[in-house]
């Protein structure tokens, strides 16, 4: 805000020559700015906070496990599902009017049935068994688009429903039973890790982190930063009648965002099956599902709820700090209680996040 | 030329007046039973008849007791949520929430026997604790109510967690017996649970329809602004919504361990937020805010509970339920979108 | 600023009030925001039971007037005296607290919520910690005689009510607070002529009840039928005020514009070709009917309109946003009916909104992005990838054309300044060179510096040969721009000007003045 209603006033300090020492003074004010209102360098700044904390508590043997690049790298395997859905809530809340996607996680279960039936039971070929199942999954996330985009169903409310049926479906397909034919079984091989460049020593890469989430992740950063459907995503979200009026087609646009989403979805479906050797009914939904993680690693990584801002880089460091704060707290808590202070972790951070987010609006206006 | 209405927009003061003025005295409020939920009656009703002809065990004690002690927390915790989504937020947490305050009781009642009024008054003045952080944090962060729910939601599975300490709570007493589906859980056949969500709902129903800040609810969900401008305290309402909820999840937790075995696991809860808001929004509830009514959730919460059941008194899997709970959802939400575009081109 | 006690224009059919008091007067009130004076020694005096018209030119100062005294903003200097005794106006819970009441345009009500809760929201009537219901029924049931709805609204939700019945709602809900003075900020914009005429009738009831109505309204036709007093703005000073026996429509316009001088613009010879776009006798259902309008390729044409006049749906129409339901458009000869702004682009009709921010500005993006969002085909290869080379390109040479003060094209236009932003939406629409432009309200919003710049800019486009169509409610703006202008009133094109019109003639055609007052 730069309004200035000041009368004549007769102010003490208005009249003062700027100091010489002023703008180094400014400094702080400044990096407090970017730390605010840049999401990506208050992520980085984490991360690295992170990271180094970590690796100093390893050092000093206080972990029961060193913590070093080689178990960075392996923890890195559930942050494949992690950052793909999570670029697909990116696709769905970018397209404003409240959009969400609560029924990945449903679609995903679904997704790796039908992958179970065309590559486990009907003996397809992996590559046109993956395309049905990126197929599938951007039917499950058209009938999501259909609904929202184009007949005006609030978006929480149609993923919720869809959430139910698809889930329901996913179980009663295959009378409740995981498939885990040879095929499937052999398929667990795409989730091994590889080693990556030469050495004695190779880092260990998970093979999904190449296969699956580098490919996803660059393809949806082209999609918003470089292709014309970006521009018209980030139009609609962020004032969808300013896009009517510059002749977007907005129902179009946001139809896609929601098919986009059901196609990740139906990947990471492929995905999930490769970890568990095995398609499961609830792959996708069981616990506390994969949504609602999806999107709380949307909302921590930038994406705004309110619609048109939200960035790859937000996602994926967003990801890449949850992922290794959990491996962290997993060898600094032993035993159970590790994994739930994962939750603890992902809790505290996104309700920081989300706090931080309205101080920032309030003190510098909106920002991307 | 005249553009949209076809009422006597009369300036002179026309002659049906007196009449018109008589009937306003005589109902002072839109008719208490909306559209929606006629409806909800009637497929309610059309379904049980059809359940009763199709399989003679459902109008049984042995079927319709379980169907309300299941669908008792669930409109519980319901009503909460329809107090929250009429001011234009939501609460994804309370199946953390069920959580917390499950694991909490039936440690407490196998640990240190807690007698009946200390576990329900322990687990309701947690969740209300619970529900205080979801309003302090929505109404004075300023900061969008599904986000911070989500927050919220990770944080209390964490704490739920780390008080189950990776195993089950086992052999919890009969203390909770009362709401129970048992012989000791009934009066004259109908469910204690039932009951108390029944006065709950009531009472929510009173507040909502009859007193100012149960109105100042549907005016902030309408237009926060406008409220504020009004002179609503609208942080205040905001924050007592949340807690509201926290109260009454609390009260549902009770209900839960006393619907289940003497094990409680760690899944406890799971997917309570879903069907809480489902009851919500079949009910006929607007998810925007602004409007809505207890008796739709409460209703919508017994349909949801119907078609559970039925589906597995018709022998079919029991997880078909959840594909006709998604559809319901459809067409309730669908019926509403339709209303609206009628009424705004009509 | 001698003023003679008034007896009131319609005292025939009124009973003169009993008491005439001084009910809220103002003397010397000034404000400024930053360096701009919004008014300048302001004096203003209300009388109980009188309607007091308050009127002016946009930008004369009559907004932050109103704000002053409904407490939204704070007086720099002057005072405020209410039934005699000096004043402070705190906020506006003070300014209710005093019985000072504001209708807005925009009606805020809840529209789920019944007429007789809308209007007790936050003071309702309680028993025993329930609202009364009866108690709060009989006294709505009261103000909805005394505003001419039916009784019967009192429990009827808000939104079953047409916009005007929502308006007389929003009066009720500012009088139950026993509101003596009563601004009404235009009330008759959005309304109807039959509509308009149920407002005045409950305006009149009020004054006869004791209230002083202050009245703010750009159509000057209505004062002769509701006022009072009139008090004239201009420049951010009052010129004074007038019993309305003493004021005619023409003299009210004379007095608004002033001795401003009438800058003749510069002679323009528009080429002689067959008209590009053609309006002929161009209606829709409720909005506006038989318009006639051409433009000639190289011509500026001017719809000068008030709000609510129709000329914006006009505009909304040969964009594709509406559809006409009589008559014909004519690009060039043929007969078109764009379905969509898609489809009026895809024809060589481009359109600068008139609402910048909600139908303009894409706000946190930047320059480019906002400039290019409406021609993705075009600047992007194959249709699929942004030739980010060319968007780049594109930007820089609007920002340089056009004079869009900014570091660079990256820059966020929620930073920008209303001209400045004006400029990036108005470069979006001049990028494919479209053949027709239609701008709604180019200018509004936007300093003088510029205003000009973008008039200047308007006028070389049209000399490259585009044909454009103006739509605005900014009377300085209609002449100084238009080789033709045409005043649109009450849904239809009435008056055609050439250029070097005298602006009283056009406001007074606008503002409905009789015919022979005109000529």
């Amino acid at each position: 805000m730069s309004t200035t209603v000041s009368p004549p006033a007769p102010a003490p300090q208005s009249g003062r020559p700027e100091a010489p020492d002023s703008r180094l003074r400014q400094l702080p004010a400044l990096l407090l700015r970017a730390l605010l209102t840049q999401r990506i360098v208050l992520l980085l700044v984490l991360l690295v906070a992170v990271v180094a904390t970590f690796v100093t508590l390893s050092q000093r043997n206080y972990l029961t496990a060193p913590y070093d690049a080689g178990y960075m790298s392996a923890a890195l395997i559930s942050a494949v599902p992690l950052v793909m859905l999570g670029l697909a809530e990116l696709l769905v809340i970018t397209s404003g009017r409240g959009g969400i996607d609560l029924s990945v996680g449903a679609v995903v279960s679904l997704t790796s049935m039908v992958f179970g039936f065309g590559y486990g039971e009907w003996g397809w070929p992996l590559w046109p068994s993956i395309l049905l199942a990126a197929a599938f999954g951007a039917l499950c996330g058209a009938v999501n688009g259909f609904l929202i985009a184009y007949i005006g169903y609030p978006a929480l409310i149609t993923t919720l429903a869809t959430y139910y049926a698809f889930s329901s479906l996913a179980i009663v397909v295959n009378d409740q039973q995981p498939i885990s034919t040879q095929p499937i079984q052999e398929f667990f091989s795409a989730a091994r890790s590889v080693p990556l460049g030469g050495g004695e020593d190779p880092l260990q890469v998970p093979l999904g982190i190449l296969t699956f989430l580098l490919p996803t992740a660059v393809v949806v950063w082209l999609l918003l930063n470089r292709s014309t459907y970006g521009r018209r995503l980030y139009a609609i979200g962020t004032n969808d009648v300013a896009a009517q009026w510059a002749g977007i087609d907005v129902r179009r646009t946001r139809f896609l965002a929601y098919t986009a989403a059901g196609l990740i979805s139906g990947l990471v479906a492929v995905v999930t099956v490769a970890q568990f050797a095995s398609a499961r009914p609830d792959a996708g939904v069981a616990g506390s599902g994969m949504a609602l993680p999806a999107i709380t690693i949307a909302v921590l990584g930038g994406v705004a709820i309110t619609g048109g801002i939200g960035r790859v880089a937000g996602v994926v460091l967003a990801t890449l700090l949850v992922v290794w704060l959990n491996a962290g707290i997993l060898l600094a808590v032993p035993g159970n209680a590790g994994s739930q202070f994962q939750l603890f972790a992902l809790g505290t951070v996104l309700v920081f996040a989300a706090l931080l987010n309205g101080l920032t609006n309030r003190r510098y206006g909106r920002t991307g | 030329m005249s553009s949209s209405t076809l009422r006597p927009a009369g300036g002179a003061p026309s002659a049906g007046q007196p009449e018109h003025t008589a009937r306003a005295r005589g109902r002072v409020l839109p008719f208490p039973i909306t559209g929606q939920e006629v409806v909800l009656i009637v497929v309610i009703a059309v379904l049980w008849v059809a359940l009763a002809l199709t399989t003679p065990a459902f109008l049984t004690s042995g079927s319709i007791v379980p169907l309300l002690v299941a669908m008792a927390p669930v409109a519980l915790i319901g009503v909460g949520m329809t107090v929250v989504i009429i001011t234009g937020g939501i609460d994804v947490s309370v199946a953390g929430m069920v959580m917390v305050c499950a694991v909490v009781v039936a440690r407490a009642m196998v640990e240190s026997g807690a007698p009946l009024p200390v576990a329900v008054l322990l687990s309701v003045a947690l969740g209300g604790l619970l529900g205080l952080a979801n309003g302090v944090l929505i109404a004075y962060g300023r900061v969008h109510a599904i986000i911070i729910t989500f927050g919220t939601a990770n944080l209390f599975r964490f704490l739920g967690l780390q008080l189950f300490g990776g195993t089950t709570v086992d052999n919890i007493p009969g203390t909770l017996a009362v709401f129970g589906r048992g012989e000791a859980g009934r009066t004259l056949g109908v469910p204690h649970s039932f009951l108390i969500m029944l006065v709950v709902a009531a009472a929510a129903w009173y507040y909502l329809r009859h007193t100012p800040s149960g109105r100042h609810l549907y005016a902030i969900g309408g237009d926060a602004d406008a409220a504020r401008l009004a002179g609503v305290k609208v942080q205040r309402r905001v924050l007592s919504a949340y807690v509201l909820t926290g109260l009454l999840t609390g009260l549902a937790a009770c209900f839960v361990i006393a619907r289940g075995t003497s094990t409680l696991a760690p899944n406890v809860g799971a997917g309570m937020e879903l069907a809480a808001i489902a009851a919500v929004v079949i009910g006929g509830t607007s998810i925007m805010g602004g409007r809505g009514s207890v008796l739709g959730t409460v209703l919508g919460a017994l349909l949801v509970q119907t078609v559970t059941s039925g589906v597995t008194q018709l022998g079919w899997r029991s997880q078909l339920a959840s594909l006709f709970v998604g559809i319901l959802i459809l067409i309730a939400v669908g019926a509403d979108l339709l209303r609206e575009r009628t009424r705004r081109t009509a | 600023m001698s003023e003679s006690q008034t007896s009131g224009a319609d005292g025939a059919s009124t009973p003169p009030p009993a008491d005439r008091s001084e009910r809220l007067s103002v003397t010397g009130v000034s404000k400024r925001y930053g360096a701009v004076h919004a008014i300048r020694n302001a004096d203003m005096t209300v009388r109980a039971g009188t309607v007091h018209a308050l009127v002016g030119e946009n930008g004369a100062g009559k907004s932050t007037l109103i704000k002053i005294l409904s407490g939204a903003a704070d007086a720099d200097t002057g005072q405020i005296t209410f039934d005699g005794r000096p004043v402070t106006i705190s906020g506006t819970a003070g300014a209710i607290a005093l019985g000072i009441a504001t209708v807005y345009q925009e009606p805020q009500l809840f529209p789920d919520l019944t007429v007789a809760e809308n209007v007790f929201t936050g003071r309702e009537i309680t028993r025993r910690g329930r609202v009364d219901w009866s108690a709060q029924n009989a006294r709505v049931v009261e103000l909805l005689e005394l505003i001419g709805l039916p009784a019967r609204y009192a429990t009827a939700p808000v939104s079953e009510l047409s916009i005007a019945e929502q308006q007389q709602v929003s009066i009720a809900k500012a009088l139950v607070g026993n509101a003596t003075v009563l601004i009404l900020d235009e009330p008759s914009a959005i309304l109807t002529d039959t509509e308009i005429e149920v407002l005045f009738g409950v305006v009149r009831r009020l004054a006869a009840s004791g209230v002083a109505v202050i009245y703010i309204s750009h159509r000057l036709d209505e004062l002769f039928v509701i006022a009072d007093e009139v008090t004239v703005m201009r420049d951010g000073q009052t010129l004074g005020t007038w019993p309305i026996g003493e004021l005619s429509v023409r003299r009210v316009v004379e007095l608004m514009v002033g001795g401003a001088l009438e800058d003749t613009p510069p002679e323009h010879r528009v080429p002689d070709a067959p008209p590009r776009l053609v309006l002929d006798g161009l209606g829709c259902e409720g909005e506006y009917s038989d318009v006639d309008v051409s433009v000639r390729p190289g011509e500026i044409v001017t719809l000068y309109g008030l709000i609510g006049s129709g000329a914006a749906e006009i505009a909304e129409t040969v964009y594709g946003m509406r559809r006409a339901t009589s008559g014909r458009m004519l690009l060039d000869g043929r007969p078109i009916a764009p379905s969509s702004p898609r489809a009026a682009k895809r024809l060589g009709i481009a359109l600068l909104p008139a609402n910048r921010k909600a139908q303009g500005l894409f706000s946190f993006q930047s320059i480019a992005f906002n400039i290019s969002a409406g021609h993705l085909p075009l600047l992007s290869k194959f249709g699929v990838w942004m030739d980010r080379r060319r968007e780049r390109q594109v930007a820089r040479d609007f920002i340089q054309r056009l004079s869009v003060r900014t570091p660079h094209e990256r820059q966020p236009v929620s930073a920008m300044s209303g001209g400045n932003a004006q400029k990036v939406v108005l470069a979006r629409q001049l990028v494919e060179r479209p053949p027709v432009l239609v701008l709604a309200e180019p200018t509004q919003g936007v300093d003088v510096g510029a205003k000009e710049e973008i008039h200047r800019i308007v006028r070389q486009l049209a000399d490259e040969g585009t044909a454009v169509l103006i739509v605005t409610s900014d009377l300085a703006e209609a002449i100084r721009v238009s080789d033709r202008l045409q005043v649109v009133r009450a849904g239809t094109t009435t008056v055609e000007f050439g250029p070097g019109a005298s602006q009283a003639d056009v406001l007074a055609a606008a503002a409905g003045a009789l015919e022979q007052e005109v000529a």
